[in-house]
C-alpha cells in the first residue's frame, strides 16, 4: 500500500569557517584606458555562479553593464588569493571584497569627474556620470576612464576582506563562533510503498534566508541542486566499504537521483538583510541541502510511523523498518 | 582502451565466414552498452570486434503467421514504439521500457539482452514468460532454433557457441484472453538496474478457473525461469485471495531454493510475494 506523509526540515547554518580560523577573501579591479573593467579573483566558479554576482556586484558599483566586465578567477598566475570555494563563504566573503575595490576605484573615478564636471552630487549609472541637479553635466564611463589614465592616476584597486571571528571559550563552549547565520526550512510530501520500501518523493517546498538574492533566479537554482542533493543523501547515495576498500566505485554503483527522481521544487527566498554582508547578502550553497534530509525522514515518519536513523533510507533499509514495526 | 581489431561484415554470410575462422577470439558488437564497459574494465579482451547492426536482415519486428520475429539488433526504443508488439506483448514493451534510460534504449539491443546474460537483464525475463525462442546460425551448422530457458547456462554465459550468431527471436502469439504484468523494483525512476523485477502472463477460462499462468522473477537468481511449482499451485483453480498468499510463499521457497540465504535474502522473500500478489490482483481486476 503507498501511503502520503509531510514532514519538515529546518536548519541555520554558520556562514564562512568560524571559530576563529582564518577567513579572508580578496579582489582586484582594474579600469583600462579604453573604459573595460578586468575583475580577478581567486575564488572558483565550479557551477553555482559566484562569477556572475561578482561581475553584477562590481557593475552596481560602478554603473556600468555587468556582462562588459572580464572575468580572471582561480588562476594562481594572476589572481590574488582568496581562500577556497567552501562553507557557502564566496557571495558573502567575496562579494564583500568586490565592493570594496570596486569602492576604492570609484572614489578615484569621482575625483576626477568632479574635477571635470565641476559637480559634487555625481551618479554612476548606464555607462554614464552625472550630476544629479544639474544632469546636463555627465560624460561617459569611458570618456572618465581615458581621463584618469590621462593623469597617472592608480586605476587599479585590490581589497581584502576578513571575516576571521573569534573562538569560542575553550572551557564552556561558549560564544559567537560565527560571523553570521543562514536559516533555512523545507517541507516534503512522500509516498512510500508499504510492500517494497520504496520512497517517492512527490514535491518539496524549500525556502532560504539569503539575506539579500543578489541574483535571484541563480539562488533558485542553488535550491533547487541542493534540494537534489540532500535528496540523493536521504534515499540513495551509500559508500560501500569491504575490508578498507571501496566498493562503491563509480557513477553506476553510487546513485545520485536522475531528473525522473527530483520532483517538483517550490523554492521561496526570504530576505533578511545582514548589515555584515554585501548588500545584506550572505550563502545559499549548504543551507539549500541541509533541511531536505531531515524534511524527507519526517514525512516517511508521518506517513508510516517509522523512524529512519541511518541513512539511506534505501529500499532494504526501509523495509526492515516497516517489517520491525509490523512484528511489534 | 585496450587494442582490438574492428571488423565490419557487409553480410550475414561474411559475418558467419569471419566467425567460422575468428570465432573463438572475438566478441559481437550490437549496442555496445553491456560490451564497451566490459573492454574499458577489461573484463573481456577479444582480438576482433564484430559489429552487427549494420547487417541489413537483424533488425526489425515481423508478423509471421502465428508467431513475431524480432531481429536481435532491433533497440529497446524501437520495441517500445512498436504498435505491433505494444498490441501483442505489453509486458515485454513494459520492460524493454525500464531498460536504463533514453540513451541506453536507443542504442542497446534485445539480442544483447540475451546474449549478455546478465541475472539482471530487464527483458529476459519477459521473453521468457512469453516462451521466446532464439534463431541461430553458424557457417558449419546452418540454422538451429532453441527455447530462450536452455540458453542461459549461468550468470553471463550462453550455450552459443563461438562460431554463431544470434540471428533472429520468436515469439509465438499468446492465446486471446491471455493478460499480462510487468514490474521492476530499482533504486531509481531511471537508469538503475533491477532490484527485482517479475512478469506475469494469466489466462482463466470460462469457469474462472486458472487454465495458464506464467511467473519469471528477475534479477533474484542467478539465471532467471519460469517459477513452476508456484504456476502448478495455481492451474486449474480458481485463484481465491487464500490460494494466492499460499501460491506467494511458494513462490518465495522456490527463489530460496536457488540462491540459499543471502544478505539480501531477508528483504527478497517478503518483497517478491508482496509484488506478486499485488500484480495478481491488479490482472484479475482487469
Amino acid at each position: 500500500m503507498k501511503k502520503r506523509g509531510i514532514g519538515i526540515g529546518c536548519m541555520y547554518y554558520g556562514m564562512g569557517y568560524g571559530f576563529s580560523r582564518p577567513d579572508v577573501s580578496s579582489a582586484e579591479v582594474e579600469i583600462c584606458e579604453d573604459g573595460s573593467v578586468i575583475v580577478r579573483s581567486g575564488e572558483v566558479d565550479y557551477g553555482q555562479g559566484s562569477d556572475t554576482i561578482f561581475c553584477q556586484m562590481v557593475a552596481e558599483e560602478l554603473g556600468i553593464r555587468y556582462d562588459t566586465i572580464q572575468l580572471i578567477t582561480a588562476d594562481t598566475f594572476a589572481t590574488p588569493n582568496a581562500g577556497p570555494t567552501s562553507a557557502s563563504r564566496l557571495t558573502y566573503v567575496a562579494g564583500n571584497a568586490m565592493v570594496k575595490a570596486s569602492r576604492a576605484i570609484k572614489k578615484t573615478l569621482q575625483s576626477v569627474a568632479e574635477e571635470i564636471l565641476g559637480e559634487r552630487d555625481l551618479l554612476f549609472l548606464d555607462e554614464e556620470i552625472f550630476s544629479e541637479s544639474h544632469p546636463e553635466r555627465r560624460i561617459s564611463f569611458r570618456q572618465l576612464a581615458k581621463e584618469g589614465h590621462f593623469r597617472g592616476l592608480p586605476m587599479v584597486e585590490t581589497a581584502w576582506h576578513d571575516i576571521t571571528t573569534k573562538d569560542v571559550n575553550p572551557e564552556t563552549g561558549q560564544g559567537d563562533a560565527y560571523s553570521t547565520y543562514a536559516y533555512a526550512a523545507q517541507l516534503a510530501e512522500v509516498a512510500v510503498d508499504t510492500e517494497t520500501g520504496e520512497v517517492e518523493v512527490l514535491r518539496i517546498v524549500a525556502v532560504a534566508d539569503v539575506g539579500k538574492a543578489i541574483n535571484p533566479s541563480n539562488v533558485e537554482g542553488q535550491i533547487e541542486g541542493g534540494v537534489a542533493m540532500g535528496l540523493g543523501y536521504a534515499l540513495t547515495e551509500e559508500i560501500k566499504e569491504e575490508g578498507g576498500y571501496l566498493k562503491t566505485r563509480n557513477l553506476g554503483e553510487y546513485m545520485i537521483p536522475t531528473s525522473m527522481d527530483v520532483p517538483p521544487i517550490d523554492p521561496h527566498i526570504v530576505e533578511v538583510p545582514v548589515s555584515s554582508g554585501p548588500y545584506g547578502a550572505k550563502g545559499v550553497g549548504e543551507p539549500a541541502l541541509i533541511p531536505t534530509a531531515p524534511a524527507i525522514l519526517n514525512a516517511i515518519a508521518n506517513a508510516i510511523g517509522v523512524r529512519v536513523t541511518e541513512l539511506p533510507a534505501n529500499l532494504e533499509n526501509l523495509h526492515r523498518l516497516i517489517r520491525e514495526k509490523e512484528r511489534d | 582502451m585496450q587494442r582490438f581489431q574492428f571488423y565490419n561484415p557487409c553480410s550475414v554470410e561474411d559475418a558467419l565466414n569471419f566467425l567460422a575462422e575468428q570465432g573463438e577470439r572475438s566478441k559481437i558488437i550490437a549496442g555496445g552498452t553491456d560490451l564497451i564497459p566490459g573492454l574499458r574494465l577489461e573484463e573481456i579482451r577479444p582480438d576482433f570486434v564484430l559489429n552487427i547492426p549494420e547487417i541489413n536482415p537483424f533488425s526489425g519486428i515481423k508478423e509471421i503467421d502465428h508467431s513475431f520475429w524480432i531481429g536481435p539488433t532491433t533497440t529497446f526504443t524501437e520495441m517500445v514504439e512498436s504498435n505491433l508488439l505494444s498490441c501483442s506483448f505489453p509486458a515485454l514493451v513494459r520492460s524493454a521500457a525500464s531498460v536504463g534510460g533514453p540513451q541506453i534504449r536507443n542504442r542497446g539491443t534485445i539480442g544483447g539482452n540475451i546474449a549478455n546474460a546478465s541475472p539482471a537483464a530487464d527483458v529476459l525475463p519477459a521473453l521468457l514468460a512469453h516462451g521466446g525462442e532464439l534463431e541461430l546460425q553458424s557457417k558449419r551448422n546452418g540454422k538451429r532454433i532453441i527455447p530462450l530457458a536452455e540458453a542461459i547456462l549461468s550468470p553471463y554465459k550462453t550455450c552459443f557457441r563461438s562460431d554463431e550468431i544470434l540471428t533472429g527471436i520468436i515469439l509465438k502469439k499468446l492465446e486471446p484472453g491471455t493478460r499480462s504484468a510487468f514490474e521492476k523494483l530499482g533504486r531509481r525512476k531511471a537508469m538503475a538496474r533491477a532490484r527485482m523485477n517479475l512478469t506475469l502472463l494469466l489466462r482463466l477460462n470460462h469457469r474462472e478457473e486458472v487454465s495458464e499462468l506464467r511467473i519469471v522473477p528477475g534479477a533474484v537468481m542467478p539465471v532467471a525461469k519460469r517459477m513452476d511449482r508456484t504456476e502448478r499451485m495455481l492451474l486449474g483453480k480458481k485463484p481465491e485471495p487464500l490460494l494466492i498468499e499460499a501460491a506467494s510463499k511458494t513462490l518465495a521457497e522456490e527463489m530460496v531454493e536457488v540462491t540459499g540465504a543471502r544478505w539480501s535474502t531477508e528483504y527478497k522473500i517478503p518483497v517478491l510475494k508482496n509484488i506478486f500478489k499485488r500484480m495478481m490482483k491488479q490482472l484479475l481486476t482487469v
